[in-house]
């Protein structure tokens, strides 16, 4: 980190002595006068020439200091109406000391006398808005016990904390929790880097309760219940400028950090008793089978059974479940990733068999190739396997599409499929092997750490990124964690480096979870990561399956059972469903496919889509859950929608080249997940896979709406594909309904009807069916899976 | 100091809404990222930083522009066979500017001629990041960051638009004129040309052609004004016929519809034609008619005048190509300043003309600079990238085919830069590194921000870390560049 040099440091250094050399003025002018004042009711002279001395140098110094001043104010971020009459008053004390000087040179006693007083009141008033400057505003009226405190206190919010605190109610122990979270996490990001293990500076270490406490060289920095006596906010709430105030380099606290350990103060800096008890929430590692209620005629399956317990216990109702078409769009969508077709559509509603839709599941999930180039793109995201990026052009990165097609179409069992992950062949290597860029790059970010933040972040749900450059400080992961864990996929040992600087330590060999077994430290890589990856998949590692079951009800439902699904360490909304899906699907063989059949075929699954006003509501701690939330279209699903339904969107020449000819055969047509990407595909939504990516967005903007009104890929698929129609529907009616139904599953109502044949015309035109098309595929109704 | 609050009534008033918050069970991490938060953002804004600019304009030397051979010409040396590539610092006169004692290399008077209306920087020094590679830097210029990041860090225009959004609804708040993504290293050139964590919402929108502006804003090809506006109006009116209500009022849905009709309406707007480049008097087409760039800055003129936000004009980064000479680096330059003096020098004026100088910040750089025997900076032994003789045996070696980071120059115009005002300098013997003044990328980016605003420690929180606008929010923006 460099820090850029703003302006010479001189002017910076003399300016700063500004606030030093004031002192001398107003102490030495100020004495000056009572003297004064007393010689003349003595009538004696005896102190005259301690007068004349102090008038001299008082007057020298206010010229310093008001040029000090004027250095300073154009060198920092001074502005305001304080800092004006400040300066002008000051400027005019200055002045007015030098009258006062000639008075008495020239021996003008009474002018002298004058001049003196006004000048002491100048020093009053330019002292007094210098000191508000630096001190605040209520300094001083702060401490007397009246002032403007009722004022303060009478605004109701104010009213609510003294209630509080005044009853002595005490904080809940998760409050506590979160405010020493919070507490942590400010210390950590502002005063570490000079407070801690690594650097101590005034003897004061803010990296543990004990050390906090004992306070540094110079006594206490906190008194317990009193954050107005504590040296700690003293010293942050400082202006910046003062030489006192913390911290020193950098950022300044903001308003809430210092709120909130003012308040933690306040609330008498509680500590979690034991000081390595861990303040962060912490997942249970191993499996759990909770008990399942006892299923009703209605309620079998063991997801609804569950669910059925949380709706109680939230007083939701159960929704009747969602009709045949709806339900097959929404499976359609969810398992292949493309829309049921008219003919399907009708012979699903026309079964009577009371398990058609278990059927229907089992017939999609059957579509391997279909299945496969479906979720090939949530893999490709989590994976950051791309057929195109940085790092190919200098054999900086390898892809993994051929393994990760293969064991998708195989529904490959999931621990094989970690097993070769972590532990790869040849073709699946590029996860573990990141991307490498040319020239030196920061030591968090080299391949080994990439492996270990990867491996963490998308199979393990932790967030290792923090503690690859530092002790975490959202979590209890030590630098030396990450670095031990990473150095598992080194060729050679690694440095520890801390914040990018080598510590001379060197890092073990280690597993993240310990209990989950010992590495040969001083094995080949090879053999290590075929332990690691034994290690991982083992079904005591309950955390490998939690993080898989909650991604695959993520995508299902439009929302994790944890959210964020990076973050597993998070409440669920359900412990209980959770555990028991991440215990079933090592029971039943770590079969992704069944897991998906067991969502799929629940009655959770078929209530109502529910629609969010606001996209944060769904992340939001608060969420409740209560039904699948209503999601839109990925940007393949879009396209592949629009080829199914109207005519492909990309050409076969699109498809990337790295896949075999035999998977190239079997494509009915160049799905979108498998082309590259491309301005189309990036507006809505395919992240550019450079970072691992584990979530889309659902909402809309300009840029996407531009590229779907004007943009070349879309309009000339619409153009290729109108010619075909016109020639294949010579009635605007046939043409309306066909479309209606291959695109959103239903005949167009009578009043669509009419809209949409003033938009085709009698005669079909091109142009006509074009914009049909268009104004379909932008429809809420086709874009959303409801 | 405005934004000094009265302590003991902020502590007890925050602390209060925290405690109630506590008490609501609300998350506390919540008020953290009020970092992120509007009402506090704005309070800030207001306060703490002043804003001088609202709309900003890059003009992307793309490559890597030496500076000796453009804004700090050194000692001229023409060129002999058999000459010693260590004698030669210059090679181009250096001619004079606005400014007095101010030179610059020949081929680059207009831009002199209009230099007291702007800054000088001499001193801007590049990253080291081992190889010196042209698209780790340009990730580096353009994001603050050096890549590879494990979070996608935004561009400056995406930051740019995340904070202040569009100026005028109707036109994308980050545009990128002349960067085709079909060249070498174009995935490198994705990377960062993102909004990366803040979302495709802030992200470019891609003029790669300038005299095809209009394509980009106007109906598909093959649609008459008549059909789009038709379109659009049958399009909503077959929403409003279809049971689509029973989906209720969702997010997604909203936004869509909203989207959709914004986009409707730039598309349909008057300002759409400032993306037409034939609507220009003929004359004054002709003074930016230099190829693509000079196309480029007209566009950026058009679309300053309406009310664009941030728009980066580019000479297009191509390996080997434009400024990135390896060889023939003389002549070649001499191509390179004829594309840019001119437009750059009437987007200048023109903008000064029409009073949109005042509130518009121009920013003319590059990647890194260039040398004739100095690869990376003195005292750093990087790999060369290409082999270059030390006598110059053929015309084509004169030039400066290196990589050089310790020392380029930085143009800025306008929105509250400092008028014909000189800042840094560089060695008049080679080493011509920095001497005077270091100015780093995290203090252009802040210098950037302050003027139009946006406060010097604006974050996110991404992945429970917090993302800052210049890394780790510690940076300053440099007051000296400003008014």
């Amino acid at each position: 980190m460099t820090i850029v040099a703003e302006s010479f440091w001189l002017w910076q250094f003399l300016g700063r002595l500004h606030p030093l050399i004031v002192h001398f003025p107003v102490g030495l002018l100020c004495v000056a006068l009572v003297l004064e004042v007393i010689s003349w009711f003595r009538k004696s002279t005896e102190l005259r020439a301690g007068i004349n001395a102090m008038l001299w140098i008082g007057t020298i110094s206010a010229i310093l200091a008001a040029g000090l001043g004027l250095v300073l104010v154009n060198q920092e971020d001074y502005a305001g109406k304080g800092v004006l009459v400040h300066q002008w008053s000051g400027l005019a004390t200055m002045v007015l000391a030098i009258l006062t000087v000639i008075a008495l040179r020239s021996g003008r006693v009474n002018l002298y006398r004058s001049l003196l007083i006004l000048t002491v009141v100048g020093v009053s008033v330019a002292g007094h808005y210098g000191a508000l400057l630096t001190h605040g505003e209520d300094y001083i009226s702060s401490v007397l016990p009246f002032g403007d405190q009722p004022n303060v206190a009478n605004s109701p919010a104010n009213n609510a904390m003294f209630a509080s605190l005044n009853t002595s109610k005490q904080l809940t122990a998760k409050q506590v929790q979160e405010l020493n979270l919070e507490i942590r996490s400010i210390l950590a990001h502002n005063c570490y880097s000079c407070h801690s293990a690594t650097k101590t500076k005034g003897e004061l270490r803010l990296d543990s309760k004990a050390l906090i406490m004992k306070g540094g060289k110079h006594g206490a920095i906190l008194k317990a219940g009193h954050p107005e006596d504590s040296e700690i906010i003293r010293r942050i709430t400082l202006p910046a400028d003062d030489k006192e105030a913390m911290p020193t380099k950098g950022k300044r606290l903001t308003e809430n950090e210092v709120a909130l350990l003012s308040l933690w103060i306040k609330a008498g800096a509680p500590w979690p008793s034991g000081a390595e008890k861990s303040i962060y929430r912490v997942a249970a590692l191993e499996p759990r089978l909770p008990i399942l209620p006892a299923a009703t005629v209605d309620i079998n399956n063991p997801i609804d059974r569950l669910v059925n317990v949380y709706f109680h216990k939230n007083k939701i109702e159960w929704k009747s479940v969602v009709d045949d078409r709806t339900y097959m769009r929404r499976v359609y969508l969810d398992i292949i990733g493309l829309l049921p077709t008219p003919a399907k559509i009708q012979a699903f509603e026309a079964d009577t068999r009371p398990d058609k839709r278990e059927a229907l599941v089992k017939e999609l999930l059957s579509r391997n190739g279909d299945y496969a180039q479906h979720w090939i793109t949530f893999w490709n995201d989590a994976l950051r396997n791309d057929y195109s990026g940085t790092g190919y052009i200098t054999g900086g990165r390898f892809d993994i599409t051929q393994w990760l097609y293969a064991s998708l179409k195989k529904n490959k069992p999931y621990n094989w499929f970690v097993r070769e992950l972590i532990s790869p062949t040849k073709e699946s290597s590029g996860f573990i092997k990141g991307i490498k860029w040319r020239g030196t790059i920061n030591s968090s970010q080299r391949t080994e750490m990439q492996a270990a933040q990867n491996v963490a972040q998308v199979l393990l749900g932790l967030n290792l990124k923090c503690a690859s450059c530092h002790d975490s400080f959202i979590s209890d992961w030590k630098l030396a964690d990450a670095y031990a864990f990473a150095n598992v996929f080194a060729d050679t040992t690694l440095e520890i480096n801390r914040c990018d600087k080598p510590t001379g330590k060197m890092a073990g060999r280690q597993v993240l979870f310990k209990e989950l077994g010992q590495i040969s430290v001083d094995a080949p890589t090879e053999k290590r990561l075929r332990e690691l990856a034994d290690f991982l998949v083992q079904p005591k590692d309950g955390r490998l399956y939690r993080t898989l079951v909650n991604r695959i009800w993520a995508q299902l439902m439009g929302r994790g059972i944890v959210e964020p699904v990076d973050a597993m360490d998070n409440e669920p909304w359900s412990q209980d469903l959770l555990d028991w899906l991440a215990y079933d699907f090592v029971q039943n063989g770590y079969d992704i496919k069944k897991l998906i059949y067991t969502i799929t075929t629940s009655k959770t699954y078929q209530l109502p889509s529910v629609g969010v006003k606001d996209a944060d509501l769904v992340m939001a701690p608060t969420y409740v859950f209560e039904g699948m939330v209503r999601r839109r279209l990925t940007a393949e699903q879009f396209a592949d929608a629009v080829s199914l339904a109207f005519n492909p969107i990309y050409q076969d020449t699109s498809i990337v080249k790295m896949l075999p000819k035999t998977i190239q055969k079997e494509i009915a047509f160049p799905r979108a997940s498998l082309v590259k990407n491309d301005p189309f595909l990036t507006a809505l939504g395919r992240p550019n896979r450079e970072t691992v990516s584990t979530s889309r967005t659902s909402q809309a903007n300009l840029l996407q709406a531009l590229e779907l009104t004007n943009g070349t890929t879309f309009n000339e698929a619409l153009k290729r594909g109108a010619e075909q129609w016109k020639a294949k529907y010579p009635s605007s009616d046939l043409l309306v309904k066909e479309l209606y139904r291959k695109s959103l599953g239903r005949d167009p109502k009578p009043k669509e009807m009419i809209v949409a044949q003033k938009i085709v015309g009698v005669q079909p035109s091109v142009e006509g069916i074009e914009d049909l098309v268009w104004a379909i595929s932008l429809h809420p109704e086709f874009q959303l899976i409801y | 100091m405005i934004n000094r609050w009265n302590r003991r009534e902020f502590l007890q008033k925050t602390s209060a809404a925290t405690l109630a918050a506590l008490a609501a069970g609300a998350p506390i991490p919540g008020l953290l990222s009020g970092c992120s938060g509007a009402e506090k953002d704005k309070a800030k804004k207001q306060a703490n930083v002043r804003g001088t600019a609202d709309t900003v304009i890059l003009l992307w030397m793309a490559g890597g522009m030496a500076h000796t051979e453009t804004f700090d010409p050194k000692r001229y040396t023409p060129y002999e066979t058999g000459m010693e590539g260590n004698r030669v610092l210059s090679t181009f006169k250096s001619m004079p500017t606005a400014l007095d004692g101010i030179h610059f290399s020949d081929g680059l008077q207009s831009i002199g001629k209009v230099m007291d209306r702007g800054t000088l920087i001499r001193s801007y020094v590049a990253a080291d990041m081992g190889h010196i590679l042209h698209s780790r830097h340009q990730y580096h210029w353009h994001t603050s960051y050096e890549p590879p990041q494990t979070v996608a860090a935004p561009h400056l225009g995406s930051w740019i638009a995340k904070e202040l959004g569009p100026k005028n609804p109707v036109i994308p708040a980050f545009i990128d004129i002349g960067q085709r993504f079909t060249v070498g290293e174009a995935e490198e050139l994705k990377a960062f040309h993102t909004a990366g964590f803040l979302g495709n919402e802030f992200g470019p929108f891609f003029i790669p052609d300038p005299s095809q502006g209009l394509e980009s804003v106007r109906p598909p090809i093959g649609m008459d004004a008549r059909r789009f506006e038709r379109r659009n109006q049958l399009y909503n009116e077959l929403i409003s016929n279809s049971p689509v209500g029973e989906f209720g009022s969702d997010y997604q849905k909203e936004s869509l519809r909203r989207s959709m009709e914004q986009a409707y309406r730039l598309l349909n707007s008057p300002e759409a034609k400032a993306f037409d480049l034939s609507t220009e008097p003929k004359h004054i087409y002709e003074r930016y008619n230099t190829g693509r760039f000079g196309l480029g800055c007209l566009l950026a003129r058009r679309l300053t005048e309406q009310g664009a936000r941030f728009i980066s004009v580019t000479t297009e980064y191509e390996p080997f190509k434009g400024w990135d000479t390896h060889e023939n680096g003389h002549s070649r330059l001499e191509d390179m300043k004829c594309q840019i003096d001119g437009p750059i020098a009437q987007l200048i004026l023109d903008l000064e003309k029409t009073g949109h100088l005042d509130r518009t910040m121009i920013i003319l750089a590059s990647e890194f600079s260039r040398d004739m025997m100095v690869e990376g900076r003195p005292d750093a032994k990087v790999q060369e990238q290409v082999k270059q003789p030390d006598i110059l045996t053929d015309p084509k070696f004169y030039g400066m085919h290196r990589h050089f980071t310790d020392g380029c120059s930085v143009l800025m115009f306008g929105g509250g830069i400092k008028k014909g005002f000189v800042y840094g300098k560089t060695a008049d013997e080679r080493p011509c590194k920095t001497i005077e003044k270091p100015i780093h990328i995290e203090g252009i980016h802040q210098t950037i921000y302050h003027a139009l605003g946006i406060a010097s420690d604006t974050h996110y929180e991404v992945e429970k870390r917090p993302f800052y606008i210049t890394p780790d929010g510690v940076a300053k923006p440099v007051m000296d560049l400003l008014v």
